[in-house]
């Protein structure tokens, strides 16, 4: 079922000999640095590799770019988080500041967690929050955000929904 | 993820997300266990989707509560919606790392953007649905065409959109104050101090503020939305439309609002001093040479024009 829906790599080694060129004087307009834009341009179609696209591509540098958008925000994001965590770090008493390997990991599972909070409502955020990482309960969570513990249920579930989906669906 | 594991049904996934609702949030009876446990046996793949959810959910539980919720609290502050990336980025830029984003004067949403102008640019294009679209100075928008609708973002600066009748899609603008839902209008967005700047000038738009019911703009109408969803006529000192055919066209301006107008268009500081700001501006003028509207203006007020620098110019009594 993988193998169908995403493009053979003899039609990637295609799209790469006739558009890589212009997607890196693409990124570089965006970018403004010829290196960086090399190495995005090549995460584009990594990317592209595992990307789950029906062959052949109608519209194929607009699919390119979008890929290579994806990757821009992307890097971004994790200089936000990178950066959130350093001054996070400041308020943490000595002892409780992770090893330099732990940190790699934990900052990993917080980009994935924060791309889902991004996608969930304020209080789905809250509750799968809540549950995660501080551990309450159904019937805690319910009587702290003062709604059922269906709606509680259907949150939790929804943010699971979620992680899962960009920890294996996407892109 | 290895290609040989085989991936586990949408349906499965979800009922396995159920299960982990129930056991590790609640408080399981013996009963509902015993049919997790059936659930589990039923099939190879309810197995799979179990072990990927509840490593999903132990990985997020082994992180450290306290440092975790801050760093999320950190990008939560500046958070990232389809709306709002362009904003943290933006913020991002000041913080170093991120040298290279910084080159660009207009920041990174004119870098990111589908189409952008740089200070004193104009450009006019058209949408692939055969929609009129100008963007003025210093502006960034996003164009998104789907079997749905026609969507323009507009991520800073003024736009103007003639929107093409002649497609059945109804054609959506969203911006930082509120979105508008639209089919046959030729209608003129402008983000400023105050909010967003809405004018109409064919067919009608609906304006969804953030937080006020729909409302109904006919042509003719000009109205200010400010960012908490309030709306009025919106009094002007010109024709909103000027830029569009490459002009400042203003009726009885004060010359501070009009320094801020024409600063606009040009790179640098353009500096009003106080005992000259109500004096009264009148005129139409051509956008395409800001310095030529300087010189009118000296010769047609009491007033003095300072170079600094070329990009530092002050507006004192003459």
């Amino acid at each position: 079922m993988q193998i169908n829906d995403t493009l053979k790599p003899a039609e990637v080694a295609l799209l790469y000999q006739s558009h890589n060129a212009w997607l890196r004087g693409w990124l570089r307009s965006r970018v403004g640095c010829q290196e960086h834009a090399a190495d995005l341009a090549q995460d584009t179609f990594v990317r592209l590799l595992r990307a789950r696209q029906v062959s052949p591509l109608r519209e194929p540098r607009a699919y390119l770019s979008s890929i290579a958008r994806g990757l821009m925000i992307d890097q971004f994001r994790r200089h936000a988080l990178e950066r959130a965590y350093q001054e996070s770090l400041a308020h943490l008493p000595e002892g409780e500041v992770p090893s330099e390997e732990h940190r790699l990991v934990i900052l990993d599972s917080l980009e994935r967690l924060d791309r889902a909070l991004h996608q969930l409502k304020p209080r789905a955020r809250q509750a799968f929050l809540l549950a995660q990482l501080d551990g309450l309960s159904i019937p805690q969570i319910a009587l702290r955000l003062e709604v059922s513990r269906a709606t509680v249920e259907r949150d939790l579930a929804k943010a699971l929904g979620v992680c899962y989906r960009l920890r294996y669906a996407e892109l | 993820m290895p290609s040989s594991d085989r991936a586990p049904a949408q349906a499965q996934v979800d009922q396995a997300i159920e299960w982990l609702v129930k056991l590790r949030f609640d408080t399981p009876s013996p009963a509902t266990e015993q049919q997790f446990q059936q659930w589990l046996a039923r099939h190879p793949l309810n197995a799979q989707a179990w072990q990927r959810v509840s490593n999903l959910s132990d990985e997020l539980a082994g992180l450290p509560t306290e440092l975790s919720r801050r760093t999320l609290n950190g990008t939560q502050r500046q958070r990232i919606n389809r709306r709002d990336h362009l904003k943290l980025l933006a913020v991002l830029a000041v913080g170093g790392g991120l040298g290279w984003a910084m080159r660009e004067p207009l920041g990174l949403p004119a870098l990111m953007a589908d189409s952008s102008t740089g200070t004193g640019e104009r450009r006019r294009l058209q949408g692939s649905d055969g929609s009129q679209i100008q963007l003025n100075t210093a502006t960034a928008i996003d164009l998104r065409f789907s079997a749905e609708q026609r969507e323009l973002i507009l991520l800073r600066g003024e736009v103007s959109l003639a929107s093409n009748p002649g497609d059945n899609r109804p054609f959506r603008i969203t911006t930082g104050v509120g979105a508008l839902g639209t089919h046959d209008a030729q209608l003129l967005l402008r983000e400023n101090d105050q909010g967003l700047l809405l004018a109409v000038r064919s067919g009608e738009a609906t304006l969804f503020p953030s937080s006020a019911s729909p409302r109904l703009v006919h042509a003719g109408e000009t109205l200010q939305v400010s960012p908490s969803g309030q709306y009025q006529p919106a009094t002007l000192h010109g024709d909103p439309w000027g830029w569009t055919d490459g002009v400042l066209s203003v009726q009885q301006m004060p010359l501070a609002e009009f320094c801020t107008e024409l600063a606009r268009y040009r790179p640098g500081l353009l500096r009003c001093a106080p005992e000259v700001a109500e004096l009264k501006v009148s005129g139409t003028y051509q956008l395409g040479d800001t310095e030529q509207i300087l010189r009118l203006l000296a010769r047609s007020l009491p007033v003095r024009i300072d170079y600094r620098t070329r990009y530092w110019v002050s507006i004192g009594a003459a």
